[in-house]
């Protein structure tokens, strides 16, 4: 499969840029670290209903600003020969894998900062990190191709602050019932459910990211 | 001439329909109020009914009340005092046991005369048992059964108790959403379009039709938060369905600013065109998926149905669906008026 060779070789010249030039990545937890510092010294005492909701905004924030980076860190004449290698489809598999794993390994991150300064209020260890693992997926793919796209018009951030907050508000929204149901602050029967929707949601969007990308790609 | 536009004709006559039809159809009698709406075993009760629509007096012949217990059981009025159209007293006497084991128990008050036909109230009236025995109840149990109630003869709306007349809200709200989606939906068919055939005029198209689609989202957030006023008691009340069709409206003002984001018209068009259809398929789940698995106040969640059943009788199809059908076809008008109008501007402003 000439497809999966290349989404590897794609996926692993990411994790290497990554850690060769460390400026992302340090970045990133410099922001992580600031945020919960800041978190900490105005709440003090974080009750777990507050601290599901801080940790998914943190989450948010800190994906918006690790994803942003994924098609304007490399120059344009790098990109037009990485499209000249390989299917412009294959980057953003490549793209979106990359960012699931660097968002899974911060907001392992995340918890485990905010529990050293605010306490671990979960309960189901095993949900929690399904639901973070979700949360990794869901936010790759949408933050992936809306970068994608405000990667072509030049003023960046806003446009991808607006573009993609209302379309990841209903995951965000799962996301926050399930991990509240991982600290034991409800008690839903409907998980499974709530599951399905967010495969469904991020399935339908990795289908429609994997059909529109060769029309977005080309300059 | 004729033959391009009878669509358009269409669209006129059929919104003066339901605007007319929809606003001038009078509602069906109801009961707006019983008092007192409770009493005991083993009492005389006088209740005081309050009618909407109705006409007591020239029924007074014929005016039948019940109290209905279940579907077997139910207790006529004794005596029946009519004072006016809408108003009026019936008698009962309750007796001194029910046969049922609860010790508060409902009975719904059924109306018919042979104006206004059969009219109902459920749970109007509340009887406290003072104490239980249901198989005394059994036997002092006099029945008089529901027989021969009289058809609603006219054109009528159906009475609902919390809706009453914003029931005409239907044919606003409802089909504006409607028109919505196949506004949204048209706008789609031309993205596509535009990306198998890069033809400026068809992303000017699905641009056009965004647009209204967007004022007809608006308009119809407008109708349903006045209609949540009067139902609900809020304008805004959090609602899930609320919530998600505010987001769906953000996804869309969205798209807007990101053609304004694009100086060169062919990349603005490609562009814009990708993230319609993204946008197009996450709207579905928003407004039609969410709320539906989670508890809404809104028809069509937590499993309630949305429209069909009783809500809707047949009186009401007759106006609902061309007003769905009206509404989309001015909606498509109003966007050909404004992909007309980008065309000629930008005609224009080539010449200058």
């Amino acid at each position: 499969m000439q497809i999966v060779r290349e989404i590897i070789h794609l996926f692993s010249k990411d994790v290497r840029l990554e850690f060769r030039s460390s400026y992302a990545i340090s970045g990133i937890l410099l922001y992580v670290f600031s945020t919960i510092f800041i978190i900490y010294t105005s709440f003090v005492q974080v009750q777990p209903q507050v601290w599901n909701v801080l940790f998914w905004i943190i989450m948010l924030f800190t994906s918006i600003n690790a994803i942003v980076k994924s098609f304007v860190q490399e120059s344009n004449q790098r990109q037009l020969y990485y499209y000249a290698l390989a299917n412009p489809t294959a980057i953003l598999l490549a793209k979106i894998l990359y960012n699931i794993l660097l968002l899974f390994l911060l907001s392992v991150l995340v918890w485990g900062a905010f529990a050293f300064v605010a306490g671990n209020p979960v309960r189901q260890l095993g949900a929690f990190v399904g639901t973070i693992f979700l949360g990794s997926v869901g936010f790759s793919i949408t933050f992936t191709f809306v970068a994608a796209i405000s990667a072509k018009a030049d003023n960046n951030a806003t446009l991808m602050a607006i573009l993609s907050f209302p379309l990841v508000i209903p995951i965000l929204m799962t996301l926050i019932k399930l991990s509240a149901n991982a600290l034991g602050l409800l008690q839903d029967t409907a998980v499974d459910q709530d599951v399905l929707i967010l495969i469904a949601i991020d399935l339908i969007l990795v289908a429609m990211a994997f059909l529109l990308y060769p029309f977005l790609w080309r300059d | 001439m004729v033959r391009q536009s009878w669509w358009k004709i269409a669209a006129v006559v059929l919104l003066m329909y339901t605007l007319l039809a929809g606003l001038l159809f009078p509602l069906k009698p109801g009961v707006l109020e019983v008092t007192p709406n409770s009493g005991r075993t083993g009492e005389e009760i006088t209740v005081e009914i309050t009618g909407y629509n109705s006409f007591y007096k020239k029924g007074e012949d014929s005016m039948r009340v019940w109290l209905k217990l279940d579907e077997a059981r139910s207790l006529k009025a004794r005596k029946i005092m009519v004072w006016g159209d809408r108003s009026m007293e019936a008698v009962f006497s309750i007796p001194e046991y029910l046969p049922v084991d609860r010790r508060v128990q409902d009975f719904s008050l059924i109306i018919d005369n042979d104006i206004d036909g059969a009219v109902s109230l459920p749970s109007a009236v509340f009887i406290t048992q003072d104490s239980l025995d249901p198989e005394m109840g059994e036997r002092v149990w006099v029945n008089d059964p529901i027989i021969s109630l009289s058809a609603d003869t006219g054109i009528h709306f159906p009475f609902r108790n919390i809706l009453a007349e914003t029931i005409r809200n239907t044919y606003f709200h409802v089909p504006l959403w409607f028109a919505m989606v196949f506004l949204f939906l048209g706008s789609v068919v031309y993205s596509v379009r535009y990306l198998r055939g890069f033809r400026i005029d068809d992303d000017q198209r699905a641009a056009a039709l965004t647009r209204i689609g967007v004022l007809f989202g608006v308009l119809g957030l407008i109708t349903g938060a006045i209609w949540a006023k009067y139902t609900w008691g809020a304008f805004w009340s959090w609602d899930v369905k609320q919530n998600m069709t505010a987001v769906a409206l953000l996804i869309y003002f969205a798209y807007f600013v990101l053609r304004s984001a694009f100086e060169d018209p062919e990349k603005q068009a490609r562009i814009s065109a990708v993230y319609n259809i993204f946008a197009f398929v996450t709207l579905i789940p928003l407004i039609y998926v969410i709320p539906r698995l989670t508890d809404s106040l809104h028809p069509g969640a937590g499993g309630n149905p949305a429209l069909g059943g009783e809500d809707l009788d047949n009186t009401m199809r007759m106006i609902f669906y061309p007003a769905i059908i009206g509404w989309t076809l001015l909606g498509y008008w109003i966007a050909s008026l404004v992909y007309r109008f980008t065309r000629l501007r930008e005609q224009h402003l080539d010449l200058v």
